[in-house]
């Protein structure tokens, strides 16, 4: 789907609540959002439960969303990380004698809609820069949170490998991230 | 690695969101004291997010669209609140320890690997040559302070493994606080060294108990 389209799409659903709308915005999104929670290693049937807080977040909230400020894409994928941190918080077994500071730790912070341009040029500087294997394990690396160790097991490269082209690639980062 | 990748690499692990208890709380104050560490998420955040757009799709089995209009269970807007105040309070009335004259620190009872610390340096007040058992991290809360690789002020991190020997020096007019994570004691060299290594190893023996 064009990222105009979801735009357009999200903007009906805060004008007029138009649960059509947010049906193709589920359509498109609950596949992606509950495959996340599965490659985060989260079983299937909490990784729908968590998909639909996620969604009924977008739905309830959606006039929080403003596409000046960052992309569809981008917003609903820090409500999916939120869950996860919260369903991980709540799933550990460390006993906090205060309340998990993590809890309000992700909060929204106020993005200025020139940063946000700003991080459009960089990410298209980074895809330009940054190949296939290496975009591929960015992902795996911190979309996917897996281990250097399931990441080697997976692309059946030594673990040492797997190390060195991180900081490879994360030093190369660094020269766009200014 | 250099210091800079370090910085990033704690950036990016927290936009993943796979940091514990300690390390998130330094990584989000940092985040809000540092407008570039902020730009850095917003743009790593942004290729996550084109991660999900891209992302292969697993459906659903019992979910349909309406279950989410339908659903209740979507709690309000808590309230915005600052990180440091909400585990610390006001700093002013903490019960802080003194380790040595000038010097003070607060430690916060955070189940958790890491270590999460307050420290207090009145102005002018320097802590012995020093290096790290692991990974120390400094965040710089209020003041400044500095030391043979440079000065540190409000929103700044230093990040010091094994191999870095230093001497922090607060700044003279301010003094300065910052929130430090330890993942494993300091070794100290010097006169006072053999001293204060015992103190860190008593304390220690007491905490394991």
């Amino acid at each position: 789907m064009e990222k105009s389209n979801l735009i357009s799409l999200m903007k009906r659903i805060q004008k007029d609540r138009d649960e059509m709308a947010f049906s193709e915005i589920f359509n498109f999104f609950a596949p992606k959002i509950n495959a996340y929670f599965i490659q985060n290693r989260i079983k299937i049937e909490t990784s729908e439960e968590l998909t639909q807080e996620v969604l009924s977040t977008v739905w309830v909230k959606s006039n929080l969303y403003d596409s000046n400020k960052s992309a569809l894409s981008t917003w609903i994928f820090t409500i999916a990380r939120n869950k996860k941190v919260d369903f991980f918080r709540k799933n550990s077994n460390i006993n906090f004698q205060e309340e998990d500071i993590r809890e309000f730790l992700y909060q929204d912070r106020e993005v200025d809609p020139i940063e946000e341009n700003e991080a459009k040029k960089q990410i298209e500087k980074i895809n330009n820069e940054l190949d296939e294997q290496q975009k591929i394990m960015i992902k795996m690396n911190f979309f996917e949170n897996k281990s250097h160790k399931k990441i080697a097991d997976e692309l059946e490269i030594p673990l040492g490998t797997v190390k060195s082209r991180l900081r490879h690639i994360l030093t190369k980062m660094q020269g766009f991230l200014r | 690695m250099n210091g800079t990748v370090v910085k990033n690499q704690l950036i990016f692990d927290f936009a993943s969101g796979i940091l514990g208890p300690a390390k998130s709380l330094f990584a989000s104050t940092y985040l809000q004291l540092n407008s570039n560490a902020s730009k850095i998420s917003n743009t790593f955040e942004n290729m996550l997010g084109e991660n999900l757009m891209d992302n292969e799709n697993i459906h659903p089995k019992n979910l349909k669209y309406t279950d989410c209009i339908n659903s209740e269970n979507i709690q309000s807007d808590s309230n915005l609140k600052d990180p440091i105040t909400s585990l610390f309070g006001n700093l002013n009335n903490l019960d802080w320890k003194q380790v040595y004259k000038g010097f003070k620190e607060y430690t916060a009872s955070i189940d958790d690997k890491d270590e999460l610390k307050l420290i207090k340096m009145d102005p002018g007040v320097s802590v012995p040559l020093h290096s790290h058992g692991g990974k120390e991290y400094i965040l710089v809360l209020e003041g400044s302070f500095c030391d043979e690789y440079g000065e540190y002020s409000k929103g700044d991190i230093q990040i010091n493994d094994q191999k870095i020997k230093h001497t922090p020096i607060a700044s003279k007019d301010t003094g300065c606080v910052c929130l430090s994570i330890t993942e494993k004691d300091v070794i100290f060299f010097g006169k006072y060294g053999s001293f204060l290594n015992l103190f860190t190893f008593i304390k220690s023996f007491f905490k394991q108990k």
